[in-house]
Formats: structure tokens, sequence, C-alpha cells
């Protein structure tokens, strides 16, 4: 598609990028097991993270070159909230939507006897939840958990707790869990229920210590999910490597947007070396054919993680905004919104997603906010110019 | 060198290390800390945080626990005592010493971090002790693993080539000289090569 060699030189060839054990860290594995950093003159050294913080610790002090983030991450660094303080910036989105909401069985049991259906929709189980807490005698409460407090699983858990008429603050308790001991609190009840990427939803269900109640896609219709961050300051010194990385990057995603290459991937994934989790357990989300309870039909969920298509690696500033907007709820303080559009402004980078669409001869949006909560359907934003539904659930 | 520190500052140590848990635990007890509890990944820390309430949670990195730890700054109404990251105040050296050691540490935030710095400085200095000695652990099963490479090779050449053990070894010698290679990289590559001849000459 294009000559590496018309690039500017990358100012550094070796680099290390962190991931977490997630299925959606699949654009990174794919662009080393294709070849695409290699394309573009770089020798990449994936490194497996165990936290969130270790990652973006490790960016601030240049142990790592560049890292997959949960998207409100950035901005959190940036902002200097939960941990250190240091200006990030994103200038491409890895991909769009990829949670669920798990509960136990029991509790599974007790939102179905309250009608709530979750083959049928995510409003139909949150309504079941809600009635179920208030048949519930005043002293139960629920805990569930998030991967993380500034994530998109934090704020969809909200968004469909509100959507059941419960107060995310108050009638239950929200707490954070590492992604890969959410399945066994689970089993031993120390949670009730979580949100969390794949696969460990899959995980829950497989081994039947869950029931999917609710999709990320089905809480806010193609949402961004995950982002790749680097520091201010490294872009600064090696912008050559980053635009090299981000097109390696959005060549795998591409790929990605291929439904008959995600039972490769997932192959890819499950290798020793990355993921280290059995196919069958990585299948469902990637092949869009998504199993909800152990046993139970696999409902078809061809968006259930979007790379590639939908314009899904622009770092929309709408979608910062919002993120930061639920963020500054959970701070218990209220960011003015010309703090909030400056914060994303300069975190959340579309010139730079810019600069690499045009190498690629991929068409990018002119603006950089998008209206949500208005499509139901995949909608054109400019002639040719496909994006995806965008509706969220609302109470 | 041992001046008592407060014996107020109150310290749980998080690591699934059993043996640097305890390097780091007896090392902070002997200058004065008090060690309220060592705990391995996954053992209820959010509860423990609640019961223990320490000044100071020392953690390391190969943990996964770090995010429930950031989290508890946060939703601080379910817990009266959220922690911050140490060093808040900026020293970006001290906190890439701490990180490149594998360890990191977070204090509650009514806590002067000049108070727990000691106990931090304690627990880079015994990480970076560990990571050398498996350094050194690595680099003596390598070494272990190179002298029967190179006594096989050794074994080889003098079989095949009819030599005495001190010309095969001179062999070896040279051949590594010549490709730039260490001397058990190349008994690996010489066993390679014999072995193939060997088989390609036996009859099927």
């Amino acid at each position: 598609m294009m000559d590496a060699r018309r690039l500017a030189a990358a100012e550094k060839v070796q680099l290390k990028v962190g991931y977490l054990r997630l299925t959606d860290s699949a654009p990174l594995i794919v662009a080393q097991e294709r070849g695409y950093y290699e394309k573009y003159g770089l020798q990449v050294n994936l490194q497996r993270e165990v936290s969130w913080a270790n990652l973006r610790d490790k960016l601030v002090i240049g142990e790592l070159d560049a890292a997959q983030m949960l998207a409100p991450l950035p901005l959190a660094t940036t902002l200097g909230v939960g941990g250190m303080r240091a200006d990030m910036i994103t200038g491409l989105a890895l991909s769009l939507n990829g949670n669920a909401v798990t509960v136990s069985p029991g509790l599974s049991a007790g939102i179905a006897a309250h009608g709530g259906d979750a083959s049928s929709s995510a409003r139909s189980t949150a309504l079941g939840l809600g009635e179920y807490l208030r048949s519930q005698p005043q002293k139960s409460q629920l805990t569930f958990a998030s991967a993380h407090s500034f994530s998109c699983h934090t704020f969809l858990l909200q968004l469909w707790l509100r959507a059941g008429g419960i107060d995310p603050q108050r009638d239950v308790r929200i707490i954070v869990l590492p992604p890969e001991q959410m399945v066994d609190s689970l089993s031993r009840g120390v949670i009730d229920g979580f949100c969390v990427g794949e696969p460990w939803n899959s995980m829950a269900v497989q081994s039947g210590l869950g029931t999917v109640q609710a999709t990320g896609y089905q809480i806010w219709n193609n949402a961004i999910e995950k982002v790749l961050g680097v520091t201010q300051q490294w872009h600064q010194h090696h912008p050559g490597a980053h635009l090299r990385l981000r097109l390696a990057l959005m060549e795998a995603c591409s790929w990605l947007a291929e439904p008959e290459h995600r039972d490769q991937c997932a192959h890819m994934l499950a290798q020793s070396c990355y993921l280290d989790i059995p196919v069958e357990i990585l299948r469902p989300s990637l092949s869009g054919q998504f199993v909800l309870a152990k046993g139970g039909p696999a409902l078809d969920m061809p968006h259930f993680h979007v790379f590639g298509r939908f314009q899904a690696g622009f770092p929309w500033r709408s979608d910062g905004e919002w993120l930061m907007q639920q963020a500054g709820e959970l701070l218990g303080k209220s960011l003015s919104q010309e703090h909030i559009k400056s914060l994303v402004q300069q975190t959340y980078r579309t010139d730079l997603y810019r600069e690499a669409a045009r190498h690629l001869d991929l068409a990018s949006p002119a603006g950089d906010y998008k209206p949500f909560n208005q499509h139901r359907q995949a909608w054109e934003m400019e002639p040719g110019m496909e994006l995806g539904p965008d509706m969220q659930l609302c109470p | 060198m041992k001046s008592k520190v407060s014996p107020l500052v109150r310290v749980i140590l998080v690591d699934d290390d059993r043996a640097r848990a305890s390097a780091v635990e007896s090392r902070l007890r002997e200058v004065g800390f008090d060690v309220l509890l060592v705990i391995s990944t996954a053992a209820g820390l959010l509860y423990q945080m609640a019961q223990q309430e320490p000044d100071v949670v020392i953690i390391a990195l190969d943990s996964p626990d770090r995010d429930v730890l950031e989290s508890l700054s946060i939703a601080s109404s379910h817990n009266p005592r959220p922690v911050v990251m140490f060093s808040e105040a900026g020293d970006q050296d001290f906190i890439g010493d701490a990180i490149r050691a594998g360890v990191t540490a977070y204090q509650a935030e009514d806590i002067s971090p000049a108070r727990v710095r000691a106990a931090v400085d304690i627990a880079i200095a015994q990480f970076s002790a560990f990571n050398e000695l498996k350094q050194q652990l690595d680099d003596t099963r390598r070494q272990l693993a190179d002298r029967k490479t190179i006594d096989k090779a050794k074994g080889l050449l003098m079989d095949l080539h009819g030599v005495a053990e001190d010309e095969a070894y001179a062999t070896l010698r040279k051949l590594a000289m010549d490709k730039n290679k260490t001397l058990g990289e190349t008994a690996g590559d010489v066993i390679a090569i014999l072995e193939k001849a060997v088989s390609g000459r036996r009859p099927a």
C-alpha cells in the first residue's frame, strides 16, 4: 500500500511495547505475527504487564516506549489522578467494545426471576437486577468489580446499573480487581458480578461460574476501548518511530477487520508467549459468536470487538470528553467543561491519526467530535465514511 | 547506621516471592518499622487495607494488585485511609530506581514522605540484591550447561578425528575466536554438525 522507505527515519528501531493479558491486545500481537512492525523498519519487543499501573509507570520512566492503554488512562495520567502524573498522548485507538457484565449463577437466577433476559436486552437484565434488589432485605449489598477505576468497565457498569434504577454509588459497592482474579473471586463469593474485557467473561461462562447479563456493545454501541499510549515527551523525541508504529498497528487493525481472519487471530493470541489461554475461550468474542451462559446457544454478535472499521482508530475527542465527565463524577469533583476540553485536546491527538491515515491513503474524519446516542444503525458521516451505531443505555 | 525510626510507621508488604519478602521484612523490622502483614497477591488486599489501615504499602511490581491499591485513593467513601503514591512530591529518579528494581510503594495521605522513604529504600536495596542473585544463578546455570556441551563436543572431536583432549579443546577455542562466538555456542554448533555427519554416514 505504501513504501516504508519514504517515511521519516525511525529515531529508535528497537521498541518495547507493553500490553495486558486481554483479547483486545490483538492488534499489537497480530502486527508482530504478520510482520507489520518489520515492514515499517521496527523491531518490537512485546512485554506483557500485570497491571495498568505498571504499564503506565514504565511508560513514564521510559522502560516502555509505547503501550496498549484503557481509553481513559492517558487522560487520567495527564490529569494526575490515582497514581503517577505525566503528560500522555494517544494518536490511535486500537479497538471498540470488547467488554461484558457477568454475574454469579445465583444472582443470575435472581435477575431472571425478576424478568431479566440477557438474550433479549441489557435493559431487561438491568431492570431485573433493580427489581431483585428492591425485593431483598435492606442489609444485603451486592459487590461488583471493575478492572480499573478509570476504565470503560467502570463507566459501562454504571450505565447498566442506572438503566435498572440502581444508584451505582449507594445501592451497590464497586471495587477494583485484576481481570485475572475476577472469575476466582466470583466463584468464592467475594463479588457478585463484574465488568471486564474478554477473555475473562467467556472464562467464567465456560467454567459455569458466571453468566453474561450485558455486553459492552449493548450498553454503549461502538464505545472507544483501548488506545495506543505514549508520553508526550517520547513522542517529541521519536515522531518517526511513533508514526511507523501507528502505521504497523493500523495495518494489523485492517487485517483484523476481516471476519475470516479472526480464527487465525485466536490461535495467535492463544500461544504461551502471548495470552497463554486456550483457543476455545478466545474464540467466542473474536468470532462474534458469543455465548452468554454455559451450554447456551452462540449468539450472533459480529461487533463484540471492532478493529479497523467504523473509523475505530480515530481518537474521537467527543468520546474523550464523555470519559472525562465520568471520571470527574467518580472523583467527586466536577471538572469544568473548559478544563475537560483542553485536557482532551492535549491528550487525544486526532492530528496524529490523520497524519498516519494519509500515509495509508485512508480517509479520516474532518471533525474531531461526533454525536452519540443518535444512531441505531450504521450511518454515513461523510460520503463513503461509515460509522457504527452509537446508542447508550439510558435510565 | 541503625537509626531507629518511629515505630508507628506501619507497613504492609505485598510480594509473591516469599524469600524476597522475608528479607525485606527482617530489614524493615531491624530499623524499627512495624510490619503488620506480609501477603502474597489475591489474598484479600482490600479487606486487609480496611482492617489494618497501614501507613505504607510496599508492593512488588509483579503482583497484579497495584490497580486495586490505586482505586483506594479514589473510592475513599469506603476506605477512610486513602493511599497516594509515594513520591507524589515528584522525585522521578527515585521512583525510576524503585520501578527498575521491581518494587513500588503507596502511603496514607497523612504520612510525610520523609518518614516512609527509608522503608522504600530498604525495599529497593533488597529487591536489587535479589535481582543480582537471580542473575548470578542464571549465569551459573548457563556456565554449567556450557561446560556439559563443551565436554560433549570435545568427546565427539576426539572420537571422530582421533585427536587428544587438549587438541580437541584447542580446535574449539580457535573456532570460537574465528567466529567471534562463545565457547559454549561454538560447542553447540560443532555437536550439531558432527552429529549430522555421523547420522549421514550410518547405514539406513
